[in-house]
């Protein structure tokens, strides 16, 4: 039996809305879990990272390593790189256009949990299974290739981990921040897919940011999208220092919570527009 | 004032005009319907634009630390990024709407429908939809190409360009064939919603010259044959194509394309139906 969940729970506290949460995660586990064949051809079709990469290993070969990255170099950044984009990348924007315009959202409204949970359950529980997929990959690829090598002990291992779950939480509260939009166009996909695009430039999907022109670092790196994406790739791979790696979880921290009053504030203002189409 | 009499629609009898009108109907409803969202379509377009730009953008950083790739000059790269733009576009504007529909009509039965229809199946199903969304995207394409052109200060000659329109065609051919290939296996495996990463991921692997790869990759690429999707006709157009590929490109699109059409007729001879 399913423990009762308070009706207001924003009234009563937080626990009865993680009571529910954990619920809502393990819905989502299973549902990802019966489509892991879509899953899988997510991961195979993900492979632009690599392609990325192998277009740097050709660089490297023919003009020497670009800024003293080396062939390893590139190999770990890229596969840690693709590896957090596939247990990150936020989807929920998607999943949010499609709900406000089928109406499926009024149903989720009337639900006692609100809805910032729900879909943050929905992603959770999906990237938690992507990840079962693709982490093993990639330890057996580092084991396998020896080219493809990270010199990280225990701690660096555990911050990682600590980076990547930040990144998850940063794109989920960006990405429904940026979906609060559609209360007032409609239509989100072609929003997030701007924001996403410009925030590619300087996220370290495009190029890791050690290689892109110094001026667009510097604005890089105050900038939200590099949390989601390049910061633990940069992590693991070894390239920070103490005092930069303090830095980055600081300013990964700063625009979650940033966002999350952004959010607070935009749902208020735009739930009470939203008109619910169909129903 | 008479009523205008609107004469009764004349469906030419047969060959490919009868085709021609056929499509020509789809298409306009296609359009029209698509029409009906007006804001979506033009930030769809800004859109399009804006990823040409991010592509040529994300190109550069490469040539910070080099001249060339492969002995591909940033002017040279941009024309094969064009011409990557140009047949995504084409791949996403008529191919993939049709492709994405595939697995509706063999769940719903109604490739049942279509099959009763006094047209040839596979062309009423391969190209009877058009997305409107990724229609500028080859003619931004192209702009592209002419800005990669103009970077490299190389124009083009008649023979050059005669050639590049004669791989372009094979290089469209080449990839409606797959298609067809992809529609065949839909048959087989009823539905497969998915088929069309498959389609996507290859056009995906032409975004950069073939040479821009490492081994075994590259070479694994001219056989599945990515090479001929962008690197020949970009290759065409920059005047050092080795003349085989004017050859051998239009006779592996030929080939494919016939032997996309007959796994299509059998995968329709093993098909059973789904409303019946």
């Amino acid at each position: 039996m399913p423990e009762p969940v308070s009706p207001r729970p924003w009234a009563r506290g937080l626990a009865p809305t993680l009571v529910a949460w954990r619920g809502l995660v393990r819905a989502s586990l299973q549902v990802a879990l019966s489509y892991r064949g879509r899953m899988v051809l997510w991961v195979l079709s993900g492979f632009f990272p690599l392609l990325l990469m192998a277009v740097w290993l050709t660089v490297v070969a023919e003009a020497g390593p670009p800024a003293g990255w080396t062939t390893g170099d590139f190999l770990a950044y890229f596969a840690a790189a693709a590896v957090v984009w596939h247990v990150t990348g936020a989807h929920i924007v998607w999943e949010w256009d499609q709900d406000m315009r089928s109406g499926d959202l009024s149903s989720k409204l009337l639900l006692p949990v609100h809805p910032f949970f729900q879909y943050a359950a929905w992603d959770f529980g999906h990237r938690v299974v992507m990840a079962a997929g693709v982490v093993p990959l990639w330890i057996l690829a580092a084991w396998a290739l020896p080219a493809l090598e990270y010199d990280a002990g225990v701690g660096r291992l555990i911050l990682t981990g600590a980076a990547i779950l930040l990144a998850w939480a940063l794109s989920a509260v960006m990405g429904l921040t940026v979906g609060l939009l559609g209360f007032w166009s409609t239509q989100t996909t072609n929003i997030w897919m701007l924001w996403w695009g410009l925030g590619s430039l300087v996220s370290g999907w495009v190029a890791p940011l050690e290689l892109i022109p110094d001026w667009l670092r510097s604005v890089a790196m105050v900038l939200p999208f590099r949390s989601t994406l390049g910061f633990p790739a940069e992590l693991i791979s070894g390239r920070l220092a103490a005092a930069e790696i303090a830095l980055g979880f600081g300013i990964g921290l700063a625009w979650t919570t940033a966002f999350g009053v952004l959010y607070a504030i935009g749902w208020r203002r735009g739930v009470r527009r939203f008109q619910a189409v169909a129903g | 004032m008479t009523a205008p009499s609107y004469p009764p629609e004349r469906v030419p009898a047969g060959g490919w005009r009868r085709y021609a009108h056929v499509l020509g109907v789809c298409w306009r409803a296609a359009v029209a319907e698509q029409l009906e969202y007006r804001a979506d379509l033009f930030a769809k377009t800004l859109m399009s634009a804006f990823w040409l730009g991010w592509a040529a953008l994300g190109v550069s950083i490469y040539f910070r630390f080099t001249g060339t790739i492969a002995g591909w000059s940033y002017g040279e790269m941009l024309v094969v990024v064009g011409l990557f733009f140009t047949l995504n576009g084409i791949r996403q504007a008529f191919f993939e709407p049709n492709l994405q529909r595939m697995g509706d009509y063999i769940r719903r039965g109604t490739l049942d429908y279509i099959l009763t229809q006094p047209v040839d199946a596979q062309i009423l199903v391969s190209l009877r939809h058009v997305g409107l969304h990724n229609l500028v995207d080859p003619a931004l394409g192209l702009v592209l190409v002419g800005v990669g052109l103009g970077v490299t200060e190389r124009a083009p000659t008649p023979v050059d360009l005669l050639a590049f329109a004669l791989l372009l065609l094979s290089a469209i051919v080449l990839l409606y064939a797959l298609i067809v290939g992809l529609m065949a296996l839909s048959v087989l495996l009823v539905g497969a919603d998915e088929l069309d990463t498959v389609s996507f991921s290859l056009v995906e692997l032409a975004r950069f010259p073939v040479q821009a790869y490492r081994q075994p990759l590259q070479t694994l690429l001219v056989v599945v044959p990515v090479a001929l999707l962008t690197t020949a006709p970009a290759q065409a157009l920059l005047g050092r194509l080795d003349p085989l590929w004017l050859l051998a490109s239009p006779l592996i699109a030929v080939a494919a394309l016939a032997l996309a059409t007959l796994g299509w007729r059998g995968s329709l001879r093993r098909y059973t139906g789904a409303s019946a």
